[in-house]
């Protein structure tokens, strides 16, 4: 897969007026590779799509694509291809048309048109739709229209700003499967933006997640969910429970952080902030719902909480338990189902335990927002 | 280069971008301001022969305006009663014209848009041929009904209301019979506009609460409908004042319109710049008082044309 | 339940005298057209006749009018339709600040007077010219180019206000999409953005036609030496009318009206196949409409063909139909009611001079004929129109006289004595 174009971005800042859309962003994106870029709504990952697929000039930095400075190219000489958010198929023409519209500016006839259309339409499942208008079509449909629309454009790179977004979640799961497909099939770069994490999970070869134009950390999936650098990325990506506190020694790879409410905890510091957190730092500790089990009440010691539960729910596949937590934010364990029989705690204390491996701690700083 | 011409020419590409921002300069610069601006310039002018202009003679003069206020000079009358009396006339028929074709095109504008079913395209369409036929016709076809043996007296004097027939003409009845005529689509459609957008349920509501029908238009339907209600009057009012077509055709012989003392002044006398100090009386005095009905309603100038 | 029913009357009523007071003007000069007096009128009927239509076909300045106006027409549709594009752009991504400023600007036109866009167009081109030192025969003085140029000033507003409802809902991200996928701007411009135009384009070209074909104000003031149908028109209308006019009008109306339903028809078809096509390929899509189903849905359909076949009937009719013995057989019997006014005037001044005679016959009998009817005027006699023209009764007979004693113009605008002229 070392075959397709990377892209890079150098100190790339883009600005709207006095507004940062875009700080200093350092991105270097492999060839073949499914990159995704996510982050809340307005954290500047379209921002950053537009200034690769060229509809907007950076105010500082550059896009390199294939090595070559894109400086001064324009979108419509550019080797990316862009689907947009809401599609943007052209309502007045068939779907083969759509398809092929990028071959039409090349100059190339109707026959070959139609040929290239039907191949690409083939691909996407959708044979002998050519005809249709796209406001014929369904969403997922439209969907497949859109991708095969950008591939017949033949580009190096491939930009997706949310296209599954309006689709249903059924679909959502199915499209992401699919895509990942096309993906690995025709073997170009794909540049994918997404607010959903699960998107950007199971799809991705690396993740770069935002915050306020910042690129918080860039690592693959896996890292990203177990090892995160930031409060904001530890938070943002999946379910997470934070316990707020001070370092008061740094062992090695790990520190005992005196949190607010639960005591003295043990936690791994994140592998980006090993070497950099001393004791006396503001920290946060996080450790999944997943990763909490339960204890003898009352249990003392430095992997262990004792707290009230709130409420209790069944989810099916595990039995999630609300307690008082850090910050007015409810503590949540989820216990796996095996058949077990489960009480009713309510209103009393509970001890649950935790692997210190599984618990990370970094700097204090922003969650992300529910 | 600025930076938004710069990103305006990025969006829009070189050519198209230029094709563009011609096409709009030559439009708002070269027909709209700099002709106004002109028509203002020449009306401090003397009124010269071609090879005087631009001479020692061309200076700056209010004399154009003083001859609407006080007539020619050394003239009997202490002021041009004529000119001033056919401006004031001018003025308070059109407010008259604006006001009448409310009264008539607000229930029908509320009919219409308030009212589903096949017949109301049916209605619009009736309602638009008239506008697609030439406006000297439509002021013909008045003329034709309103004239000395025309319908409308054939059949007062048939049916014996009057034994002779009624002047309408030199009355002005068919002046304003014509003027409300030719505009009356562009004050129901601006008010059609806005009602059609007015939930239903407002009105059942208001009805539910027990009001009374005239009670709901007064606080529901017209607080709704103002944006239209103003954009309509604006333009009728506006149109009115500046009718010239309609006055010509339909007006009495004695009595005149001051576009028509703005056309003698162009077309009789030669006068031109006679003619735009009083063009230029005509435009600012009808956009003073739009502008001023404008901030007792409370209307914006973006609602024109809605 | 009953004032329910009054308000649903009240409501019909309304309905009928709005558009009576809007359709009814049309009608009657509509009828005029095909009535025989030369004075357009419809009442009373005398005879149908087609001579008016000729009458039209053989007026020069009629027909070079017609042209002039196709040429401006052309002109002004091109160029503002153009500008008003242009300017609905300009308003979607114009600085937010500069927002406000631009749309009052392009807005005013249509609430500038006529006249006064009329008269800024000649002085700015006339200086220009004179800046320039070109003669007054320039193509900057020539009178296409500034009624054109004036026109424009305006109906580009109207023009802009149409584009810009359209363009509202279109998504630049299309445009976007065709760059993205290698297009040009132009051929962006041209693949997307014009298709999607299209409908509004059209719809803002005939706006445009339709409001320079009928525009006075402006073009009086500009037309130098290519008066437009309208600018004839007026003149004739002031200078005396005749129903060759109304023949002129009664076509319009024609045309219009079949124009709005062929419109009307189109689109009725168009929602019918969309409706069709959403559950439907196209394959079965030709089976589907059937020409009794379009004409049997579609009441506009209908209306057309009905008013077709009037209208091959009444040119069918108008080969053949020759209204000259109805005309003939009117005069004779106006020859005949005048000669017998006539006699009854005779009559009575012979028995009103005779009884005078007897009352002051005995003062000598120095005056002797002086007709106590007439009027004060020496005119009023000659042009009182029962002693030529009778359908009138008495009673025009005052009107007309009164009105031709106040000014000059009264002659003019009255239509009786154009009336005698003519017969």
């Amino acid at each position: 897969m070392s075959a397709g174009v990377g892209v890079d971005l150098e100190n790339l800042w883009i600005r709207f007026g006095d507004f940062v859309a875009v700080r200093d962003a350092n991105v270097h994106i492999k060839g073949g590779d499914f990159f995704s870029f996510l982050g809340p709504s307005g954290c500047g990952k379209t921002t950053i799509l537009r200034a690769v697929s060229g509809f907007l000039e950076p105010s500082e930095g550059n896009v390199l694509i294939g090595g070559n400075n894109m400086k001064g190219i324009g979108p419509n000489k550019r080797p990316t291809a862009l689907i947009f958010q809401n599609l943007a198929l052209f309502p007045l023409m068939k779907v083969w048309e759509n398809i092929t519209f990028s071959m039409e500016i090349a100059g190339a006839s109707a026959k070959e048109r139609r040929k290239r259309a039907d191949e690409l339409l083939d691909m996407i499942a959708l044979p002998g739709q050519g005809d249709k208008l796209p406001s014929e079509l369904s969403g997922g449909q439209r969907q497949r229209v859109a991708i095969a629309r950008a591939l017949c454009a033949e580009p190096d790179v491939l930009l997706l700003d949310e296209p599954l977004s309006a689709l249903d979640l059924k679909l959502r799961q199915h499209m992401r499967t699919e895509l990942r497909e096309i993906q690995k099939r025709v073997g170009i770069t794909f540049i994918y933006i997404t607010h959903d994490q699960g998107e950007a999970l199971t799809m991705s070869d690396d993740i770069a997640v935002m915050r306020a134009g910042v690129i918080d950390q860039i690592a693959d999936g896996k890292t990203i969910y177990n090892d995160p650098a930031t409060a904001f990325a530890a938070s943002f990506v999946g379910e997470n429970n934070v316990f707020r506190g001070k370092v008061l020694e740094v062992k090695g790879d790990q520190a005992l952080i005196r949190t607010n409410r639960s005591g003295d905890l043990l936690s791994r510091i994140s592998t980006a902030n090993q070497g950099t957190m001393k004791a006396g730092d503001e920290a946060m500790m996080f450790i999944r719902p997943e990763a909490l089990s339960l204890a003898p009440t009352g249990t003392q010691g430095d992997h262990f909480v004792t707290a009230k539960v709130n409420h209790e729910e069944f989810e099916g596949n595990s039995f999630n338990i609300f307690m008082e937590g850090d910050g007015g934010k409810e503590l949540k364990v989820a216990i796996p189902n095996h058949g077990q029989s489960f009480d009713d705690h309510s209103g009393q204390d509970m001890t649950l335990e935790y692997d210190v491996n599984n618990a990370v701690a970094v700097p204090a700083g922003e969650l992300a927002a529910e | 280069m600025p930076s938004f011409l710069k990103e305006f020419f990025n969006r829009n590409g070189t050519l198209m971008g230029s094709l563009m921002l011609g096409l709009v300069l030559f439009w708002t610069v070269g027909l709209i301001i700099l002709p106004q601006l002109s028509m203002l310039d020449f009306s401090f002018r003397p009124n010269l022969p071609p090879p005087e202009i631009g001479g020692p003679k061309d200076i700056y003069t209010l004399e154009n305006y003083k001859y609407l206020i006080y007539g020619p000079e050394g003239g009997s009358q202490d002021y041009n009663a004529v000119d001033l009396k056919v401006f004031f006339r001018t003025l308070v028929a059109a407010v008259c014209v604006t006001l009448f074709n409310l009264i008539l095109c607000y229930p029908i504008a509320y009919y219409l848009g308030q009212t589903k079913g096949n017949h109301i395209r049916v209605f619009a369409l009736m309602l638009i041929i008239p506008y697609w036929i030439n406006e000297i016709l439509r002021a013909f076809a008045l003329r034709i009904i309103f004239g000395e043996s025309g319908v409308i007296n054939t059949l007062l004097v048939g049916s014996g209301i009057f034994d002779t027939p009624f002047d309408f003409i030199r009355n002005d009845i068919a002046l304003y019979a014509g003027l409300g005529y030719a505009y009356i689509l562009l004050m129901i459609f601006p008010i059609y506009n806005v009602i059609e957008s007015l939930d239903h349920n407002q009105i059942e509501a208001a009805r539910d609460l027990g009001a009374p029908w005239w009670r709901i238009h007064k606080r529901v339907v017209i607080p709704y409908a103002k944006p239209g209600i103003s954009s309509g009057c604006t333009m009728v009012f506006m149109l009115s004042a500046g009718a010239l077509a309609a006055p010509q055709i339909l007006g009495g012989p004695s009595s005149l319109w001051f576009t028509q003392l703005i056309y003698q002044q162009f077309n009789d006398n030669s006068d031109w710049p006679q003619g735009a100090a009083y063009a230029i009386v005509l435009l600012v005095t009808c956009i003073l008082l739009v502008l001023a009905l404008m901030r007792v309603f409370k209307v914006n100038m973006g609602d024109i044309g809605k | 339940m009953t004032s329910d029913k009054i308000i649903r009357v009240s409501i019909w009523v309304y309905l009928g005298i709005f558009f009576a007071y809007l359709l009814g003007p049309l009608v009657i000069m509509s009828i005029t057209a095909f009535n025989s007096p030369s004075f357009p009128r419809a009442t009373p009927w005398e005879c149908l006749t087609f001579e008016w239509f000729g009458a039209l076909f053989q007026d020069e300045r009629i027909l070079n009018g017609i042209k002039n106006s196709i040429l401006v027409g052309m002109g002004t549709v091109v160029l503002s339709v153009a500008m008003g594009l242009a300017g609905a752009l300009m308003l979607t991504q114009i600085w937010p600040k500069l927002r406000a400023t631009y749309y009052t600007i392009i807005i005013a036109p249509i609430l500038i007077p006529g006249v006064v866009i009329g008269i800024s167009t000649l002085v700015f081109w006339d200086r220009i010219n004179r800046m320039l030192g070109l003669g007054a025969d320039s193509f900057l003085s020539n009178g296409l180019f500034l009624t054109i140029i004036g026109q424009s000033t305006f109906i580009a507003s109207y023009c802009m206000l149409v584009l810009v409802a359209r363009l509202q809902r279109y998504d630049m991200a299309l445009t976007e999409a065709a760059l993205d996928l290698g297009a040009t701007h132009a051929q962006a411009f041209r693949k997307v953005l014009m298709p999607f135009m299209m409908p509004a384009i059209l719809s803002a070209a005939v706006l445009a036609f339709l409001a320079s074909f009928e525009n006075y104000n402006t073009t009086t003031f500009t037309f130098g030496e290519y008066p437009t149908l309208t600018i004839e028109l007026a003149q004739k209308v002031r200078y005396g009318i005749t129903p060759a006019i109304s023949a002129l009008a009664f076509m319009i109306v024609a045309l219009t009206v079949f124009f709005a339903l062929v419109n009307e028809a189109n689109i009725k078809r168009k929602a019918m196949i969309a409706d069709a096509r959403k559950d439907a390929t196209v394959g079965e899509l030709a089976g589907k409409i059937e020409v009794p189903g379009l004409i049997s849905r579609n009441p506009a359909a209908i209306a057309l063909i009905v008013l077709l076949i009037g209208t091959v009937t009444v040119i069918g009719s108008a080969m053949t139909y020759s209204p000259d013995q109805c005309i003939a057989n009117v005069q004779e019997q106006k020859r005949l009611e005048t000669e017998k006014r006539i006699q009854e005037l005779r009559d009575r001044r012979a028995k009103e001079s005779a009884e005078k005679a007897a009352a002051e016959g005995a003062e000598g009998g120095a005056t002797q004929t002086a007709p106590k009817p007439s009027n004060n005027s020496g005119f009023g006699g000659v042009f009182a129109p029962n002693t030529l023209q009778n359908e009138e009764d008495g009673a025009a007979d005052e009107g007309v006289a009164g009105s031709s004693n106040n000014s000059g113009f009264g002659n003019v605008f009255d239509p009786n004595s154009i009336g005698n002229d003519s017969n």
